[in-house]
């Protein structure tokens, strides 16, 4: 099994240091899971559970945790080198767009395929193939600045699509958004995750969008110490699901109470 | 919003009516490309009536009038005496900008990027700030000697810390949240530097650069006017020496024309070409 992962986190802990006259904080206890191929996998839990935490140590922002964390059986930071010619392409979708606002779309784009070594030739296919498939084809010689909030996140989940990655890593990226427009994302999102079949670990604290999006959710309990506590499958709701089907319904009710269960009180969405 | 309803309509229908629309009138023929113009026009004139005010209070030795000057500038213009000195003082006024904008280039990079070099230039940095600049150049003239190494060096260290100071702030106010993201997706040191740090602290080198560009060409004067004999400052030391104030106005007014051109076309078309990217700024 451990091989075959896409995405495996084993017994990892992360302490963040006192700092000043604040303690230290540990965000992560011996946190396990593990994600195959091609799963869509949602990470529910509380705000300050270890949520993001979890995302920087995969995608080697934070490099400082016990534990092993490894994509495609190549450990992550700790002074692995990330060469993204030779080993598995990892993308990241943040809570904010994060684009440079002095590039356009395409400008944009062009940095991440020229990060991960693509060539100059391949450029153009690959950003107007991912632009069309986020509905953005007009807008790619616009600067960030003059589109809405929900048009640049969609930009940034077309440049995390571009490099065709292994493994997605999505960081609350709808909740900023007013909830028609994360709909409709969510739904565009499946779209194209139907045809690259990227691994995604998508982290959220809304039940609702973590039942209509994934394969399986991974419930983490309240920080300090964030832990795995429980797992929901849901590979029996068939795909493309959609908002009006009363089966997500029911099966976000059940996620919530069993959310409940492990927290104790009603502070997620 | 109601409120605000309501007051604009009462203040529409009282005595203030004619006086908003006549407002209205004059904001309109002000805003747009002409509108530009005329306020700019009507700025440089007013300039010069505050000349002309204060040339006709004072005595025509101490403050001559514009044409006074004008014509004596146009003389020297066509004596072609002058273009010698404004060429040896714009070729010190270009080493000393280079010198003193690599440095502080230099300098802010490394205390804006490494923990150890910030602890470690920050005692100089603002030592070097409250230090005369007069005290650094007349110690630059005796360590090197009078000559024009010399002038060079002490026109440009003076402004060095200031303009350390602006490009390690700028460093330091870089969003962090764009590198992590180019971390993310794979991008090396060498790509984040080139293509994500310098877009964000272009501006700041920019401003830096307008304004080490002002302060050095006063510097330069000041070390022309201790240590040289030949430039733009020489000569108005020399010529005030001698109380011929028209000339001193005369040579003045020319540098300020060649900077002003300096200024405004070409670091201006710069600005323009490089921060295209920013939405049209809205005024309050």
């Amino acid at each position: 099994m451990s091989h075959a992962a896409s995405i495996e986190i084993s017994n990892v802990t992360k302490t963040y240091p006192p700092r000043g006259d604040s303690a230290g904080w540990k965000a992560l206890d011996r946190a396990t899971f593990s994600v195959s191929p091609g799963e869509f996998v949602c990470i529910l839990g509380p705000s300050g559970c270890g949520k993001s935490t979890l995302l920087n140590i995969l995608s080697g922002l934070d490099d400082q945790y016990e534990g092993l964390a490894a994509i495609h059986g190549r450990s992550v930071g700790q002074g692995a080198v990330r060469r993204p010619s030779v080993g598995p392409r990892t993308a990241y979708v943040f809570q904010e767009p994060r684009l440079m606002p002095w590039r356009t779309v395409r400008a944009n784009i062009e940095f991440a395929l020229a990060a991960s070594n693509f060539k100059p030739s391949e450029w153009r296919g690959r950003i107007d193939n991912c632009l069309a498939l986020v509905e953005l084809s007009q807008f790619s010689e616009f600067y960030p600045l003059q589109l809405s909030g929900g048009m640049q996140q969609r930009a940034a989940i077309a440049r995390a699509f571009s490099i065709e990655p292994d493994v997605l890593l999505m960081d609350e990226p709808f909740s900023a958004l007013d909830e028609l427009t994360a709909r409709r994302l969510r739904q565009q999102l499946l779209t194209i995750w139907e045809k690259f079949r990227s691994t995604v670990l998508f982290v959220t604290h809304n039940a609702f969008e973590a039942t209509f999006l994934s394969d399986r959710i991974l419930m983490m309990t309240k920080g300090p110490g964030g832990k795995f506590c429980d797992e929901v499958e849901l590979s029996d709701l068939s795909r493309p699901r959609s908002y009006e089907d009363v089966r997500v319904f029911e099966k976000s009710r059940f996620v919530v109470e069993r959310l409940v269960s492990h927290i104790g009180q009603i502070d997620v969405e | 919003m109601l409120l605000q309803q309501i007051g604009a309509q009462s203040y529409r229908s009282g005595a203030g009516a004619k006086f908003a629309t006549l407002i209205a009138a004059v904001r309109a023929s002000l805003s747009g490309r002409w509108g530009d113009h005329l306020i700019r026009t009507s700025s440089i004139l007013t300039l010069l009536a505050a000349w002309y005010i204060g040339a006709a209070y004072l005595p025509a030795s101490v403050m001559p009038a514009p044409h006074v000057v004008a014509r004596v500038l146009a003389t020297e213009i066509r004596s072609f005496g002058i273009w010698n000195d404004v060429a040896i003082t714009l070729t010190r006024i270009a080493l000393a900008f280079s010198i003193a904008m690599s440095i502080a280039l230099i300098l802010g990079f490394a205390m804006g990027l490494s923990k150890t070099a910030e602890c470690f230039f920050e005692i100089w940095i603002i030592g070097a700030i409250t230090m005369p600049s007069l005290v650094l150049i007349l110690t630059i003239y005796m360590v090197v000697g009078l000559n024009d190494r010399a002038a060079i060096l002490g026109a440009a260290l003076p402004v060095v810390p200031i303009l350390t100071i602006n490009i390690w702030e700028a460093i330091k106010g870089i969003d962090q949240k764009l590198i992590d993201m180019s971390k993310a997706y794979h991008a090396g040191r060498v790509r984040i530097i080139a293509s994500v740090i310098a877009p964000q602290i272009a501006p700041a080198l920019l401003a830096s650069a307008r304004f080490g560009l002002g302060l050095i060409w006063k510097m330069v004067l000041f070390v022309e006017l201790l240590g040289r004999s030949d430039g733009v400052g020489y000569k108005i030391e020399f010529y005030y020496q001698s109380f011929n104030m028209s000339e001193v106005m005369a040579y003045a007014l020319l540098f300020v024309l060649i900077m002003l051109f300096l200024e405004i076309v070409a670091l201006g078309k710069l600005e323009r070409y490089l921060f295209n990217w920013r939405p049209a700024q809205r005024r309050f």
